[in-house]
C-alpha cells in the first residue's frame, strides 16, 4: 500500500480566492454528469407522459362537448410549450434559481461555477445551454463526452463558451474523527509512558478511517486491512516500544493511534 | 505537526458545521431574506474557515478534511460573492441597450446570414424552375397535391387546428430553429449556414411554385403579416451563430477559448431578440394570417413590425442612460 497518494484521485481545479487562497475543487466526471443529465431528462419525461396521457384522453374522445374539446386543446398547447421547455427553458431555468444546479445535478451533487470560482449569473446559464443541441442532446453527446473527457477543466463547447465549470461536492465522513473505541482486551493506560509517534496526516486520516470502520467490516477483509495497514506503518515506529511489541495487527493499530 | 488533524477538527468541527447549516439555509431562502446578524455571522465564519482552509493547506496536504474545507469555503465565496439575481434596472438595460448595441456591433454576420438565406431563395427559385419535381425534397405531399390542384394548403391546415394550437406550434418550432441556428456557431457555422440556406431554399421553392399554379397573389396575402418578421428574426439569430463560428475560425489575436467566451456572450444577445419577434411573428400566423382581414391590413402589420424590429435593432440604445456595453469583456 502506498500512503504518500492522495485520497482522491479525481481531477482538480484551481481557483483563486481574493482571500489569495487556491481553492481546489473536485471536478464532476462525464459518469456523474451524464447521469445527472439522465434524471433531470427522466423527470422531464414524467411530466411529459403525464400531460401526453391526458391529452390522449381528452382528444381522443371525439364527441367531446365544447368544454372537452377547449380542454383538449389547452392540454396540447400545454405539452407543446413543455416539449419547447425540456429543450430550451428546464436547464437554464433551474441553474439559474438554484445557483448551478438542477434536480439531477443536487441529486450528484454536482454544481456549475464559473471557471473563476464565483457563481454563474443568468447570462453564463443560458449559454451554456443553449448549446446543449450541439454537444449534449442525442449523437452530439459524443462530442460533448469527449472534450469532458480529454479537456483538463472537463469543458464541454458551451462551458467553453460560458466560462463554466461542473464541479462535484463530496460529502464528508466525519466519524474518521470520533475517538476511537478501545477494543476488550487492549491495557490502558500504557500510552502515558510511550513516546508521540509522527504521522503524516494522511497516515493519521487513514489510521483512523480504518479504526472507525473496522466494526463494519467482514471479519476476513478487517483482518488482511489490519494487516497491510500494520506492515506499511511499522517502519514509522522505529525506536519505540511498539516496534517491538507482540500485539496483533488490529490492537497494535489502536495502540498506535493513541500515541500520535 | 503543530496540532494533530483529530484535535484540530475536535476544536473547529462545531463552526464548520454552523456555517454548512447557515448556507443550506441561504441557498434555500436567497441572501434578502436573511437578518443583518444572520449576514454578519455567516461573514465572520467565512473568515474563520477560510483561515482554517489556509492552515490545513500547510498542515494537512492531501487528507479528505482539506477538500471539505476547500468546498465549505467555496461554497461560502459563492453566497457571499454572488452577483445580484435579478433587478428591472439591469433587465432594461439589457433589453435597451446590450441587446441593440450587440446587434449593430454585428452587422457584418447579418450580412452574412441574409446573404446565405437569400442564396438559398435564388436556389429554391431555380431548383422549381429547372424541374418542378424537386419541390418534393422539401415540402410534404399534401402541400404540393394542394398547390397542384390550386388552392393554397393554409385553408386546410387552419381549419382543422385551431389558431391557439397553431401559433404555438408555430412560435415554439420557430423558436427553436431560430436558437439552434445561434448554437449552431459552435459547429463552425455549419449547421447555422444549413439552417439559413434550408429556410431561403424552402421559401424560394415554396414562391416559385406558387406563381406556377397562379396562387402567388394567394401566397403574398398569406404571408404578408408574420413573413418579413420571422425571415427577419431567423438572420439576426443566424448573424449570431456566425459570430460564435467566426470567433472560432477567426479568433484574431485571442486564443480560439477566449475569443469564443467574449464573442458568445454578445452573440447570444442578438438570440434573445429573436425570442419575442418569433412569439408575435407565431401568433400572427396562427390567428391573422388564415383570417379574412384585408390585406391593406396584413401588409401594413407586416411591415409595421418587422420595421419595428429592425429599428430597435439598429436605431435604439445608442443613449447614456442606458450605457454602452463594455468594450471588450475581460479575457
Amino acid at each position: 500500500m502506498n500512503l504518500s497518494t492522495s485520497l482522491w484521485d479525481a481531477r482538480k481545479t484551481e481557483l483563486e480566492l481574493p482571500e489569495e487562497i487556491d481553492l481546489q475543487l473536485e471536478m464532476a466526471n462525464a459518469g456523474s454528469r451524464t447521469l445527472a443529465i439522465l434524471v433531470d431528462l427522466a423527470l422531464c419525461g414524467m411530466v411529459l407522459f403525464v400531460v401526453y396521457g391526458f391529452t390522449a384522453l381528452i382528444m381522443g374522445d371525439r364527441t367531446g362537448d365544447f368544454i372537452s374539446r377547449i380542454g383538449g386543446h389547452i392540454l396540447v398547447i400545454l405539452f407543446l410549450l413543455l416539449i419547447f421547455g425540456v429543450q430550451w427553458v428546464y436547464f437554464t431555468f433551474f441553474e439559474w434559481i438554484w445557483n448551478g444546479q438542477t434536480p439531477g445535478k443536487r441529486l450528484l451533487r454536482l454544481r456549475v461555477i464559473k471557471v473563476d470560482g464565483t457563481p454563474v449569473s443568468g447570462i453564463d446559464v443560458l449559454l451554456r445551454n443553449l448549446s446543449r443541441p450541439i454537444d449534449t442532446f442525442g449523437p452530439m453527446g459524443l462530442i460533448g463526452l469527449l472534450m469532458i473527457f480529454i479537456g483538463r477543466k472537463a469543458q464541454r463547447l458551451g462551458d467553453l463558451m460560458a466560462q463554466t465549470l461542473v464541479i462535484h461536492e463530496t460529502a464528508i465522513d466525519w466519524s474518521i474523527f470520533d475517538e476511537i473505541k478501545s477494543p476488550a482486551g487492549a491495557t490502558p493506560g500504557s500510552a502515558i509512558r510511550a513516546p508521540a509517534i509522527h504521522l503524516t496526516s494522511v497516515q493519521w486520516e487513514l489510521l483512523h478511517r480504518y479504526l472507525n470502520r473496522r466494526e463494519n467490516l467482514q471479519a476476513d477483509t478487517r483482518q488482511r486491512l489490519a494487516l497491510s495497514l500494520y506492515e506499511s506503518l511499522k517502519p514509522l515506529v522505529k525506536g519505540t516500544d511498539l516496534e517491538l511489541s507482540p500485539l496483533p495487527p488490529e490492537d497494535w493499530l489502536v495502540e498506535l493511534a493513541r500515541r500520535t | 505537526m503543530s496540532m494533530t488533524l483529530g484535535v484540530f477538527v475536535r476544536k473547529n468541527r462545531p463552526h464548520w458545521q454552523r456555517l454548512e447549516a447557515m448556507l443550506g439555509e441561504i441557498e434555500m431562502r436567497g441572501p434578502r431574506k436573511t437578518s443583518r446578524t444572520f449576514l454578519q455571522e455567516l461573514s465572520a465564519l467565512y473568515r474563520a474557515t477560510t483561515a482554517d482552509l489556509a492552515f490545513a493547506q500547510t498542515h494537512y496536504r492531501g487528507t479528505t478534511l482539506l477538500l471539505f474545507l476547500h468546498q465549505l469555503v467555496a461554497r461560502a465565496h459563492n453566497q457571499i460573492y454572488r452577483p445580484h439575481r435579478f433587478s428591472f434596472r439591469k433587465a432594461s438595460r439589457f433589453f435597451r441597450g446590450e441587446i441593440p448595441q450587440a446587434a449593430r456591433e454585428h452587422l457584418q454576420a447579418i450580412t452574412w446570414a441574409a446573404i446565405v438565406f437569400l442564396l438559398g431563395t435564388a436556389m429554391g427559385v431555380s431548383a422549381v424552375q429547372f424541374d418542378e419535381r424537386a419541390a418534393s425534397i422539401v415540402l410534404p405531399t399534401p402541400i404540393l397535391d394542394s398547390i397542384y390542384s390550386g388552392h393554397m394548403w393554409t385553408g386546410n391546415i387552419f381549419s382543422v387546428v385551431p389558431a391557439p394550437v397553431a401559433s404555438t406550434f408555430l412560435f415554439t418550432n420557430n423558436i427553436s430553429v431560430a436558437l439552434l441556428a445561434f448554437a449552431g456557431g459552435l459547429s463552425f457555422g455549419l449547421i447555422t449556414s444549413w439552417i439559413l440556406f434550408q429556410n431561403g431554399f424552402m421559401l424560394g421553392v415554396v414562391f416559385k411554385l406558387c406563381a406556377n399554379y397562379g396562387l402567388l397573389g394567394a401566397l403574398l396575402e398569406f404571408i404578408a403579416g408574420h413573413g418579413l418578421l420571422e425571415i427577419s428574426a431567423i438572420i439576426v439569430s443566424g448573424g449570431a451563430g456566425f459570430v460564435v463560428a467566426n470567433a472560432l475560425l477567426n479568433p484574431g489575436s485571442y486564443s480560439r477559448k477566449d475569443a469564443l467566451a467574449a464573442q458568445g456572450r454578445s452573440a447570444v444577445r442578438m438570440a434573445i431578440a429573436c425570442v419575442p419577434a418569433l412569439v408575435a411573428a407565431g401568433c400572427i400566423e396562427g390567428f391573422i394570417s388564415p383570417a379574412a382581414f384585408p390585406l391593406g391590413f396584413k401588409v401594413s402589420l407586416g411591415l409595421a413590425l418587422s420595421g419595428v424590429f429592425w429599428a430597435y435593432l439598429f436605431f435604439t440604445g445608442r443613449s447614456a442612460r442606458v450605457g454602452p456595453v463594455k468594450a471588450a469583456p475581460t479575457l
